[in-house]
């Protein structure tokens, strides 16, 4: 079901995820990344919110490897994985994780550094999701 | 404190269950006025002794829904003209505890008298592929979570493996989880897997579904329906009722929303929540006889349990492994078999642990599993995506 209005917040992410780039919500009142995106600061309630790119940097604090039981429309995608990344700026988020070169996710660990590598424009506009890999 | 030992206080005089499993022939509505009779019969009252039902919700069918919501149980059980109130609280895996919350408020504050709690759902009877993504709108954030394909026993795997690096326990002790509460299953005639027996091995031989998580540490969803009932202490006196169960201490806290916007998924909300409960209560995990909490996969119980103070922290799943919770162990946990074996009735899962929980202090539970002496009782429930983490303290009392 789609929430009229919400492009606001959820096109500049996903255009910027199909620029390759991560960027964050950011308060300008209070000067704070906030992530997901809020309709108001949740830290101060005010509404002057912008964007930030981040490094896109950070540890990995947990992930699954989906292998079976798909959600409907994702069964082409498996097997996949999903890691909850805290990035340096200070906010997390769930994203993909890509597989390495054996196509398995073995080398990943808790609490491993891994960096934000966006897939290609179209890709991003079919899963506006962000995509890490490791970095050690 | 305020508000307590009054007399007035709710307490739990009568339980009703149906057995948990697949049974496509039994209709929801049918299960829902079957489990209220038990319940009501059970607390020795008559059902127009009823005034008020609380509502704890199916996620089979927004249909059946729907009919809980408009108080069609209040005309399907003849007290239509006659109950005050019907109404449904929600929050998903912990709506029970939310619910007997909200019932011991009203018989407190006098606003009711007798609260029938109902619950009943039909997910061993859905299409799995359809209650897959059902889940997906439960707990899930559309925009920002639900894109990448994140299912409910990806959510179980994240809280696992965060588990499992943080506490280093090993595959084999997180499926002696799984195998301890089939032990307790064993002794429930209730239970979905009451007639299966599970070893390590089998579980570690199960198909990998979503890493870490075998097939066989995925819980397995469940048609099922409990009732509880609920009235005064003052009253269940008068009735002469010879025992019945206190709600001593409450806690809480809702830790996250979104599964990617938990700091800590090895912790959640359990230790801040067990601390106001067990000040309240006035005792601690050390002083209780049983523990029934959240399992739908094994991370998210010894966790519980870590947070609870009922396992030093990192040691519970090992603790598992060495059959310190298992029928005959030192301390006994989800005595019903849990969510994991007993069946995963979707909201109803807590709702079932809280049930057996007052069984247990009741008394009435089947001899095999029945803790004997057991007086108090740690229960805990967790919705969502493991969003909340809410700690209930019962206390039987017998006369």
């Amino acid at each position: 079901m789609s929430d009229p209005g919400m492009e606001a917040l959820t096109e500049p992410y996903y255009e910027a995820l199909a620029r390759g780039e991560l960027i964050v919500q950011h308060c300008k009142s209070c000067d704070r990344n906030i992530m997901y995106p809020r309709h108001l600061c949740p830290f101060c309630y005010e509404a002057d919110l912008d964007w930030v790119p981040v490094s896109g940097k950070g540890i990995l604090h947990s992930f699954a490897v989906q292998r079976v039981g798909a959600p409907t429309g994702f069964e082409d995608d498996l097997p996949f994985a999903l890691g909850v990344v805290k990035l340096d700026e200070g906010v997390q988020l769930l994203g993909r994780l890509w597989p390495d070169a054996d196509g398995e996710w073995s080398g990943y660990r808790c609490d491993g550094r891994v960096v934000f590598a966006g897939v290609d424009a179209d890709e991003a506009r079919r899963r506006p999701v962000a995509w890490f890999k490791r970095a050690e | 404190m305020p508000g307590r030992g009054t007399g007035d206080e709710g307490v739990f005089i009568g339980i009703g269950e149906l057995p948990s499993g697949r049974y496509p022939t039994r209709p929801f509505m049918g299960d829902l006025v079957n489990v209220a009779v038990r319940a009501v019969r059970d607390a020795g009252l008559a059902m127009t002794d009823i005034d008020t039902i609380l509502l704890i919700p199916c996620l089979h069918s927004p249909a059946d829904q729907a009919d809980l919501v408009f108080s069609r149980v209040v005309e399907e059980l003849g007290l239509h003209g006659r109950a005050k109130s019907s109404y449904m609280v929600h929050s998903g895996g912990s709506t029970s505890d939310n619910t007997i919350r909200a019932a011991a408020g009203l018989i407190a504050s006098g606003r009711a008298k007798n609260i029938l709690i109902l619950q009943a759902e039909k997910w061993g009877s859905a299409p799995v592929k359809d209650m897959i993504d059902m889940l997906t709108a439960n707990g899930i954030p559309r925009e920002w979570e639900k894109l990448s394909g994140l299912s409910f026993n990806a959510v179980g795997a994240l809280i696992t493996q965060r588990y499992m690096h943080a506490s280093g326990s090993t595959p084999e002790e997180m499926a002696s989880v799984c195998v301890a509460l089939r032990e307790w299953a064993r002794l429930n005639p209730n239970a979905m897997y009451k007639d299966k027996p599970l070893t390590v091995e089998d579980v570690l031989g199960s198909k990998m579904i979503t890493d870490p998580l075998h097939a066989l540490e995925c819980p397995m969803l469940a048609d099922g329906a409990v009732a509880l009932v609920m009235t005064s202490e003052s009253n269940a006196r008068r009735l002469g009722k010879d025992a019945w169960v206190r709600v001593v201490g409450s806690g809480g806290c809702v830790s996250h929303y979104s599964i990617g916007q938990e700091p800590d998924l090895a912790v959640l909300g359990w230790e801040k929540a067990a601390v106001k409960a067990y000040e309240e209560a006035g005792w601690g995990p050390e002083d209780a006889d049983l523990a029934e909490i959240y399992d739908s996969y094994a991370a998210v119980l010894t966790i519980g349990m870590e947070g609870l103070g009922l396992a030093p922290k990192g040691e519970a799943a090992r603790m598992f492994a060495a059959g310190e919770f298992s029928p005959g162990g030192r301390f006994p946990v989800n005595t019903n078999g849990g969510l994991l074996s007993a069946g995963h009735t979707g909201v109803g899962g807590g709702t079932a642990l809280l049930a057996e929980g007052v069984r247990q202090l009741l008394g009435r539970a089947e001899p095999a599993r029945q803790v004997e002496g057991a007086r108090r009782a740690v229960c805990g429930g967790s919705g969502g995506t493991y969003m909340d983490s809410q700690v209930l303290l019962l206390e039987g009392v017998r006369r």
